[in-house]
């Protein structure tokens, strides 16, 4: 089985080269307990982006935590109907190890489910790539959190309001 | 159902405890309840042109 895993991590290595390789990423989706509602839309979207090129999924791990913390992790291959996910569960290339569940599962609430997407960035490759070829270096990325922005918008009105 | 054996036995490639950020979805999913005047004046702010806020440094 490691020997299978070796292969697969080879292959998406020599397919494409490290220059080439775009910011992989990783998100992890919760369900509180009774809130999950899963029509197929996220699948649809899922494969729609990888069908795009924006995306290339490379690891999906489905956790649960119990409501004494304790978590439990299944392979997308261990869901019955994949439906969407059949293509992208089959190039899966298992990059978490059994070591990256409790660090993931920590940000979770007990009794929760949740969805663990590791992905590259595949639009921003060639941007990237470009970079390095110029000399660039990336010393910092992040996200900026939607609340952030409102903060910062409620503090120029604020201002704004003070000022006038 | 248990984690295929490759996974066991490698190290990890998270390396810390993932904390939980703020949920976001009435923000971004508009519907009862959700603050939709907020999120257009958000969606105004990123998008180039529109509602465009001068920078004051």
């Amino acid at each position: 089985m490691i020997a299978q895993m070796d292969q697969r991590t080879e292959m998406m290595m020599t397919e494409v080269s490290l220059d080439e390789l775009g910011p992989v990423d990783y998100v992890v989706v919760e369900f509180p307990a009774g809130a999950s509602s899963f029509t197929g839309e996220m699948a649809a979207e899922l494969r729609a982006l990888v069908d795009a090129g924006t995306i290339r999924v490379i690891d999906v791990l489905i956790l649960t935590k119990d409501a004494d913390g304790s978590v439990e992790a299944m392979e997308l291959s261990d869901v019955g109907d994949l439906g969407e996910l059949q293509q992208i569960e089959t190039e899966l290339a298992e990059l978490l190890a059994a070591d990256d569940v409790e660090q993931l599962a920590a940000a979770m609430d007990p009794g929760s489910t949740a969805g663990v997407l590791i992905y590259e960035n595949v639009w921003a490759a060639p941007f990237a790539s470009a970079a390095r070829r110029s000399g660039g270096q990336l010393i910092a990325n992040g996200r900026i959190p939607i609340q952030a922005i409102i903060a910062s918008i409620e503090a120029d009105e604020s201002t704004a309001t003070v000022g006038d | 159902m248990p984690l295929r054996p490759a996974r066991v036995g490698r190290v990890g490639v998270i390396r810390a405890p993932v904390a939980k950020t703020a949920v976001v979805a009435a923000a971004v999913t508009p519907g009862r309840g959700a603050p939709v005047a907020k999120t257009a004046v958000v969606a105004a702010a990123v998008t180039p042109g529109v509602g465009r806020r001068r920078r004051r440094i």
